[in-house]
């Protein structure tokens, strides 16, 4: 963030621009990784899930929308546009924090679940307020139904292009083997490729690339297929390009406020649908789910920027609040995923001379 | 270092049983194992019709012991609701279940001692072991009418461990390798210091009076630091058959019992003469035989000084307490043995045919897991 073009000026708006490549890379194979970890049937054993995922999704687009509308003055479509851009947890973050803690568990399962779940939904949303905001600052009708549509279908289109791809190579290999993952990451990046050509959401993309790769590995071809340990690395490219292009020189105390206003709603939001509906789970596990679904970075950033690109000279400054909001929690939120994590006895290094979950 | 008391020996009906099994907990992601146990008993919504679940030394293990019971078959209803219980709690928390003595590829550093003061203690006491122990076994408990008896039942029902090893194989696989044994999972178990046979004993005297030095000398506290073959157990009125693999389905742990059922009123009938100091040359070299090769062993028999195949002395075993297999109504569970013993796969044999056919460890699992939990239905909807 400190080097970024809006802050110190280490990392030129130019160096930025070259390295989106890289970010969309990094940003669409956690998409697709979470996308794949996006396991339906749990929900289908386990109506309280269902009540839970349900409850957060509907609590927290909800509550961000009105403190938007209501408290910070937007109207209806960037509130909209606002909620449901930050409605979801930070798939990156939690699988990163996840992967580093080496946790498992009912808390991190949940956690998982309840992040790609909530992604789903924001992409749904994302592609309703599309329209939503076409239709009020354009008023032209079939682009706020066109537009939308191009986005579902051709982010399915190209998904189900990569994952068909994907499949029927590896079919032929060897199960987890070097050329699997070689194939998974080929398809991937050809993915992103083509969805950036057609311009089509990356993130939405390889999301459903994922969770079509998943669904249709009826003979497990890639199921136990993992991502190379070195992705992570382009993780971290990842954080630092959406951290350096937040727009600091916007910044104020009052929109800094309202971003904190923000996140202290869309913390109770989340906190309070798990806690209250999570079921099966002791109240104090499901307040660390809910804790643990608290971060929010690069996706929301990139569907920030999405949006705002459709009519930049309004759209820039109505997604602030959104921006601002996902650099606070850029800081703040793997550190919450962890304590989460940590307070939960699922990490491996947790309490290790005792040996027992605390 | 807190000693507990033997205590009476509680006399029990004739040849009752009860069954505890060790089942492992996986990810349905990757068929590895996972952490789960504690969120798993916590969440259970369960009357104990059945009998028990409960918790084993690590997070990635869970007990199912059944209620005691006269009648094999009073074994299959009871192990099969457990099962049916668990596989609707277990798909509540998305975790899969699965039998086998072994995990095939699980990386043990990564368990977790279950939370409780004696898991604690354990892995206190045996540091590392005590994660090297997330290996899965069937116990089976034959009621006996007095406290000579079983001591006497303890000492002839270890001249067949080797038999019990061979049929309920199911471990060939150890982190992620073919170990070339049938059953690998004793190999754990005998890393500690008080595995193995129970010693030479001829009553209840003498077993009291032995333990209570084990007592006075440090080295045991309790009747549950003892991890022999068979030993004892004072509290329940029976004798416990510990060297099982937990078997691929509980139609087979079922078949095990009802061995263990038939077998012990058809020694305590003919009460064939013992010489427990010879066997005792012999135990862990046979006990070895059947664990590396399984029902083709050779073993060793130290009062004809002769080594026999195990599957030639076990068809014979089979057709001696057939007899008592009718009187006590569970002849029908013995037939699947008889199969195995005349060329049928076991599960040690299942579990490399299938690695063979898929290339790969997690599939297994996940067959495996099917294979326990996809059979025998009849029970799914009574305990809902």
């Amino acid at each position: 963030m400190s080097f970024g073009p809006s802050s110190l000026g280490w990392i030129s708006i130019e160096a930025l621009a070259q390295a989106r490549p890289i970010a969309d890379a990094a940003l669409g194979l956690l998409m697709m990784e979470v996308g794949r970890r996006l396991d339906l049937s749990w929900l289908r054993h386990n109506p309280e899930l269902l009540r839970s995922t349900f409850a957060d999704i509907a609590l927290s687009f909800a509550l961000i929308f009105a403190f938007a509308l209501w408290l910070v003055g937007l109207t209806p479509a960037w509130a909209a546009a606002t909620a449901a851009v930050t409605m979801a947890s930070a798939p990156a973050v939690v699988l990163l924090t996840i992967e580093e803690a080496r946790a498992q568990g009912q808390v991190t399962e949940r956690i998982i679940l309840h992040t790609a779940i909530s992604s789903a939904a924001s992409f749904v949303a994302f592609a309703l307020v599309l329209g939503v905001v076409h239709a009020e600052l354009s008023e032209d009708w079939l682009n706020a139904v066109v537009h939308p549509l191009w986005v579902v279908v051709g982010a399915l289109l190209v998904g189900g292009i990569g994952s068909w791809l994907a499949l029927n190579i590896a079919h032929i290999l060897p199960k987890r083997s070097l050329a699997q993952v070689f194939v998974l990451v080929a398809s991937a990046l050809l993915a992103v490729g083509i969805a950036r050509m057609l311009a089509v959401p990356v993130f939405l993309t390889l999301f459903l690339m994922g969770v079509l790769l998943a669904s249709r590995d009826r003979l497990q071809t890639l199921r136990y297929t993992a991502l190379p340990e070195g992705h992570w690395l382009l993780a971290i490219v990842l954080f630092v390009i959406v951290g350096a292009s937040l727009p600091w020189q916007e910044f104020t105390w009052l929109a800094g406020l309202q971003a904190l206003g923000l996140l202290l709603v869309r913390a109770v939001a989340k906190a309070g649908a798990v806690a209250w509906s999570g079921g099966s789970l002791p109240l104090g596990k499901r307040l660390l789910v809910g804790v643990g679904i608290q971060p929010l970075s690069a996706t929301a950033v990139f569907m920030a920027y999405e949006l705002a690109s459709l009519y930049p000279e309004v759209g820039r400054s109505a997604l602030t609040l959104p921006l601002f909001a996902a650099a606070m929690m850029e800081l703040v939120g793997p550190a919450l995923c962890r304590l989460a994590l940590r307070r939960s006895g699922e990490c491996e290094s947790s309490d290790l001379a005792r040996g027992g979950i605390t | 270092m807190k000693i507990q008391p033997l205590g009476e020996f509680t006399d029990s009906a004739a040849f009752s049983l009860g069954v505890e099994l060790e089942l492992q907990l996986v990810s349905r992601r990757d068929f590895d194992l996972t952490r789960g146990a504690t969120d798993l008993i916590g969440s259970l919504d369960y009357d104990g019709r059945f009998g028990e679940i409960k918790l084993e030394i690590t997070e990635s293990m869970i007990e199912i012991s059944t209620l005691a019971q006269s009648t094999v078959d009073g074994i299959a209803a009871d192990l099969g609701g457990l099962r049916d219980t668990l596989r609707h709690h277990c798909e509540r928390n998305n975790i899969g279940v699965c039998g086998g003595g072994t995990h095939p590829f699980h990386h043990w550093p990564e368990r977790r001692i279950c939370p409780g003061d004696r898991f604690n203690d354990l892995y206190q006491r045996y540091g590392y072991l005590a994660k090297q122990f997330t290996v899965f076994g069937q116990h089976i408990h034959v009621g006996c009418t007095s406290a000579d008896d079983a001591i006497w039942l303890t000492q002839a029902l270890g001249v067949y461990v080797p038999a019990f090893i061979a049929l309920s194989a199911s471990s060939p696989f150890v982190d992620g390798v073919d170990s070339f044994y049938q059953s690998a999972r004793l190999n754990a178990v005998s890393a500690f210091p008080l595995s193995g046979q129970c010693p030479p004993l001829n009553s209840w005297q003498e077993f009291t009076e032995h333990f209570a030095t084990l007592q006075a000398c440090g080295i045991a506290q309790g009747i549950k630091d003892l991890y022999w073959d068979v030993r004892p157990k004072p509290e329940f009125g029976t004798v416990e058959l510990r060297v099982c693999d937990t078997p691929l389905t509980i139609e087979q742990a079922t078949s095990l019992a009802a061995l263990a059922q038939s077998l012990a009123s058809w020694l305590l009938r003919t009460r064939p003469r013992l010489d427990t100091a010879k066997q005792a040359h012999v135990a862990r070299y046979n006990k070895f035989q059947a664990c590396r090769y399984g029902l083709e062993a050779m073993i060793s028999d130290p009062l004809d000084l002769c080594q026999k195949p195990l599957k030639q002395t076990l068809a014979g075993l089979l057709e001696s307490i057939s007899e008592d297999a009718q009187a006590l109504a569970c002849e029908r569970w013995l037939s699947p043995l008889k199969l195995a013993v005349a060329g049928n796969a076991g599960d040690a044999d299942w579990l490399r045919e299938r690695e063979k056919e898929h290339g790969n460890l997690n599939d297994v699992v996940r067959e495996a897991s099917e294979r326990l939990i996809g059979t025998d239905n009849e029970n799914q909807e009574k305990t809902r």
